[in-house]
């Protein structure tokens, strides 16, 4: 061993700490959880008018009383939430190649914006399977459990997932607790969860309801973690 | 010299890479690793050395082929990209097994003694 690398500061305990603050720092410096929601809550809010023009409702005579379901179809997910979506994670992934550089640094966000792309993909997949293959729609209502997986693979539901892998990238407790929250809220409508009868919002509101929350919950998210990169600096 | 069976094994200390087994080439390999790739200022700030010593660490990592150096330009702004080679990777990784290694032996030795 060369006399300089037994210098005090070689002690292996704080090499170790040495190495992990480093990886932190970079990591901080590498972030863009802020650019990222606030992106993904303009694609989402925007979707809210067209989502209201393109949702066909048919309840026909079903009633909370009588147990049937309305047969709901948005053909925003087709036209709208893919086109959005890619352009959305385009942008991300260009924000993130600018930033990093800027900073001196290469990006990693390319495993979050290829999960997104897939998902959004594989959403838009998933709605033109359902047009096609499940017309007439069934007279009965979905099980729970379908009516779970249609949330999760809906577009809301496929930000969720894309940002658990953002989470892990950037190794972001916080991210991944928001992320958990968020997808609470867009698997569990609220409309839902409080039983709220179509009736008392409208049959376009109650169905919009949860959209608009997790339109809202991503802006929410975006401010905030904006305000905290700032106020960390 | 060999292990002949029977010889306890060999401490982990005998297997630190000398190049690598420094404060500041360390924190090149590990900003490397974690930024995928990165600019010499960024080295500097973060590792609060003067162009000249960042280059001569630069240049034992690049020698043994830790790391590749990337000369360039944006406009008129020359910027120099350095990125963490696979054996760099190998490396690092290496270094940071033994050194948890070293560490649990000198816990280990603290704990029998303290018997």
């Amino acid at each position: 061993m060369t006399t300089e690398s037994v210098s005090a500061g070689d002690d292996p305990r704080r090499l170790l700490s040495d190495v992990r603050a480093l990886a932190r720092r970079v990591r901080l410096d590498q972030r863009v959880t802020a650019v990222a929601l606030l992106a993904l809550a303009a694609v989402s809010l925007l979707a809210l008018p067209v989502d209201w023009l393109f949702l066909n409702a048919d309840c026909g005579r079903a009633t909370v009383e009588s147990g049937a379901a309305c047969h709901i179809r948005g053909f925003s997910r087709g036209f709208y939430w893919l086109p959005a979506l890619l352009l959305a994670y385009s942008g991300i992934a260009v924000y993130a190649a600018r930033a990093a550089r800027a900073r001196g640094l290469g990006a990693r966000v390319l495993p979050y914006v290829l999960t997104g792309v897939a998902l959004a993909v594989l959403s838009a997949a998933a709605w033109v399977w359902a047009y096609f293959y499940l017309d007439p729609p069934p007279a009965e209502p979905f099980a729970d459990w379908v009516m779970v997986l249609d949330r999760l693979v809906g577009p809301a539901g496929t930000i969720g997932l894309a940002l658990l892998v953002l989470a892990w990238l950037e190794r972001h407790v916080a991210l991944l607790a928001y992320t958990l929250v968020y997808l609470v809220l867009v698997l569990v409508p609220p409309a839902e969860t409080f039983r709220l009868p179509p009736g008392l919002l409208g049959v376009h509101t109650y169905f919009l309801l949860p959209h608009l929350i997790s339109g809202v919950a991503l802006l929410l998210g975006g401010l905030g973690f904006a305000l905290a990169r700032r106020w960390r600096r | 010299m060999t292990a002949e069976a029977g010889d306890p094994p060999a401490h982990p200390v005998t297997g630190l890479d000398d190049v690598v087994h420094q404060r500041v080439r360390l924190g090149i390999l590990t900003i490397a690793h974690e930024a995928r790739r990165v600019e010499f200022g960024y080295l500097r700030t973060q590792l609060q050395l003067t162009a000249g010593n960042l280059s001569q660490h630069l240049g034992v990592l690049e020698t043994a082929g830790l790391v590749e150096v990337e000369k360039g330009y944006e406009g008129k702004r020359g910027r120099t990209w350095i990125t963490l080679t696979a054996a760099g990777d190998t490396a690092l990784a290496a270094e940071i097994g033994r050194l948890k290694q070293v560490i649990a032996r000198v816990e280990t030795t603290d704990t029998e003694e303290n018997r």
